[in-house]
């Protein structure tokens, strides 16, 4: 009895986790697509969803709308970001731009640090505090959100890259900048967009996660490091692939920190991301890149 | 014949006394030097904002007494980024650059202060450490010039054992994040534990870990009737609402001294209100029966701080203003002479500064104990006194 309650208390835990792994990961495998890089700001980003979110509240009394509107100005900071950073490069490898998200994911929490303060913030949920009993499960309101939120957000980026002709335009630059070029598509225009949804993504995170976790300006490297993993185990570059890997790894950490030990938490997570890898370099939904030399 | 002033001081048997009698008299003018390392940036950043205005708040107070012994002092801060590099070098510059005369306070981070000790050590510098860990001071042989103005980890678990003895609490879980602080904790309590009879299950997490479901619900079906929370992040925020959550909170719940904050009593909401922490008295000094030697210093200190820094003084301020007021009372002792400074402090017994009554001696360099120990509480928008001995 007690068993089965923990079990499904796990999963419970898991999901919410995962969920937000899976939100992480999807803002890695945008910009993964649309440049190549991987973004290290992505982590810095979560974080200003809920600091900016908590400022917010201060003025509107509402929490959706504060969480609305702070995920709106980080998306805002991201198309910024770009157009100020990444845009100036003069020629723009994957490798490069890597290696300039690492700075600005730095510049960026000393930015939060100095204007959003030191200090830990928080808020209630979307539907207070209130707590659900079921089955002998207990899990607060806002966990429910949590993943409503995320599935929402998913499926419409998967309508968006799939059906809308910006989300085409997208992908067709994604897979060769020339083509995309020659036929029209404004390749340096589908960068600054991913940069402004992976934001909104990261953002969001953050706003949803806050009222169970607090934010604070120095979480970000955190929220990077496990997005990250959870895009390379779900397969870079693949949507799909973000949800199962952000829900893996968010499983795997509540399962394996009960089951084995909560001091070894992260290592399992990142062992069973190591053999995972090692069978399929590509991540669980990752197709291999097929590379003329 | 020339007589060098050496030779002089060998054909004059008194006169070599009389010398370094002269010494401190003659220095009397010159500043007294004395160098800090905070991180007031990074990760440790709440705690050493509020450490450097403890120290500062001494600083500022002495001077305006006129110093000690006659000599102001000329305070040198750095500031150490929560990094244990920067501290490093910092601590270098202090001594050879600076040639400070002793170093109060160490990066507030114990993996910090633990990197320092030897280079003060090695210097001959006094080094009055305002960090926790005990193996800054230990072992003494090799710790002639460090001490530490806080309360150790083993003391404050002890003092909780006291309380569990009290409510007959038997069964125990200790949840400690995986930083020094916390894994210090936990080796404290492997010796604390079996001695009083604790039957004690472990659960870790990281300091920046958001979920703490799976420790919670282990340590609710293992049936531990407390639970010690052991970390200064904003996690411990996590584990009162999480524990609420899983109905854990008509259990006793306490955090440590690293949790007394007003911000995360508030943050936790609801969540705090069945938690106990164990603090020092000065969180609840207004509520101290008369007869405690340490009311009058922290209702005078609360007076001052709020003068100064427009916000009350949390313990870490206590602590790091403690460690000014040692060096002071040691230099009293042997007459200013900075080199003396061990022999002051070691012959230290019954001061009550601002943390507690302090007692060092030749084989102990931290002078607290777990008598400086008590138990509040949340309510009201304030911490309140729940056990005082």
């Amino acid at each position: 009895m007690q068993t089965s309650s923990a079990f499904l208390q796990l999963l419970v835990a898991g999901i919410s986790t995962g969920s937000i792994y899976a939100l992480i990961a999807l803002g890695f495998n945008v910009v993964f697509k649309s440049t190549g890089a991987m973004n290290f700001a992505q982590g810095e980003w979560v974080v200003m969803g809920g600091m900016i979110s908590a400022l917010l509240l201060g003025t509107f009394s509402s929490v959706g709308v504060a969480c609305l509107l702070a995920v709106l100005l980080v998306a805002i900071f991201g198309l910024l970001s770009e157009r100020l950073v990444i845009r100036p490069l003069r020629h723009p490898t994957a490798l490069l731009i890597t290696l300039v998200s690492i700075g600005l994911s730095i510049c960026t929490r000393s930015f939060v640090m100095l204007t959003l303060g030191k200090k830990p913030v928080g808020y209630p949920g979307f539907s207070g505090a209130t707590t659900i009993s079921l089955g002998g499960v207990t899990f607060q309101a806002q966990t429910l959100w949590i993943v409503g939120l995320t599935l929402a957000f998913l499926v419409i980026m998967h309508f968006f890259f799939e059906r809308s002709m910006l989300g085409k335009a997208l992908r067709a630059a994604a897979a060769d900048r020339e083509a995309a070029a020659i036929v029209g598509v404004r390749v340096e225009t589908t960068i600054l967009i991913s940069f402004g949804i992976a934001a909104f993504a990261g953002a969001l995170a953050g706003a949803i996660i806050t009222p169970l976790t607090l934010a604070s300006y120095d979480q970000g490297a955190m929220f990077g490091f496990k997005g990250f993993s959870a895009a390379m185990l779900g397969g870079v570059g693949s949507l799909p692939g973000a949800v199962v890997g952000g829900l893996a790894l968010g499983l795997l950490e509540a399962f394996g920190s009960f089951y084995i030990s909560s001091d070894f938490k992260d290592a399992i997570a990142f062992a069973v991301l190591l053999l995972i890898l090692f069978v399929r370099p590509s991540g669980l939904l990752g197709r291999a890149d097929v590379v003329k030399v | 014949m020339h007589l060098g002033r050496r030779s002089f001081l060998q054909l004059v048997p008194g006169a070599a006394l009389a010398l370094s009698d002269l010494r401190p008299a003659q220095a009397a003018n010159e500043p007294l030097r004395i160098g800090s390392i905070l991180s007031v940036t990074g990760p440790a950043a709440f705690l050493g904002e509020d450490m450097k205005a403890g120290l500062q708040l001494a600083v500022e107070e002495i001077n305006a007494a006129g110093g000690i012994n006659g000599r102001k002092i000329a305070w040198t801060f750095y500031d150490a980024e929560s990094q244990t590099q920067k501290a490093i070098s910092a601590t270098r510059r202090l001594i050879s650059q600076d040639r400070v005369e002793m170093i109060l306070s160490g990066g507030n981070m114990s993996g910090i202060a633990l990197a320092m000790a030897p280079l003060a050590e090695a210097a001959k510098v006094p080094f009055i450490s305002s960090e926790g860990a005990l193996a800054i001071v230990t072992p003494v042989a090799g710790r002639r010039w460090v001490f530490k103005s806080t309360v150790d980890d083993g003391d404050v678990l002890e003092r909780i054992a006291d309380y569990f003895d009290k409510k007959k609490i038997k069964k125990v879980a200790l949840l400690a994040d995986t930083s020094g602080f916390g894994q210090g904790a936990v080796a404290q309590m492997k010796l604390v534990g079996p001695k009083r009879g604790l039957d004690v299950m472990y659960e870790s997490f990281g300091p920046a870990d958001t979920d703490m479901m799976p420790q919670l619900t282990r340590i609710r079906d293992s049936g531990a009737e407390a639970i010690v929370c052991w970390t200064v992040t904003p996690a411990g925020v996590v584990f009162l609402k999480q524990a609420q959550q899983l109905g854990l909170d008509n259990r006793t719940l306490i955090h440590s001294y690293g949790f007394v904050s007003a911000d995360y009593m508030k943050l936790a909401g609801d969540a705090a209100k069945p938690l106990l922490l164990a603090s020092l008295k000065i969180s609840v000094g207004d509520q101290l029966p008369d007869s405690d030697p340490l009311k009058a210093g922290i209702l005078k200190l609360y007076r001052n701080y709020e003068a100064r820094f427009g916000r009350p003084p949390s313990l870490y301020a206590a602590e790091s203003y403690d460690a000014m007021l040692l060096a002071q009372q040691a230099l009293l002792k042997v007459g200013g002479d900075p080199a003396k400074i061990p022999e002051g402090l070691e012959s230290i017994r019954n001061f009550a500064g601002l943390s507690g009554v302090f007692n060092f001696s030749p084989e102990r360099h931290s002078g607290l104990s777990k008598h400086d120990i008590v138990l509040i509480n949340w309510r009201d928008g304030r911490f309140n006194l729940v056990d005082y001995a």
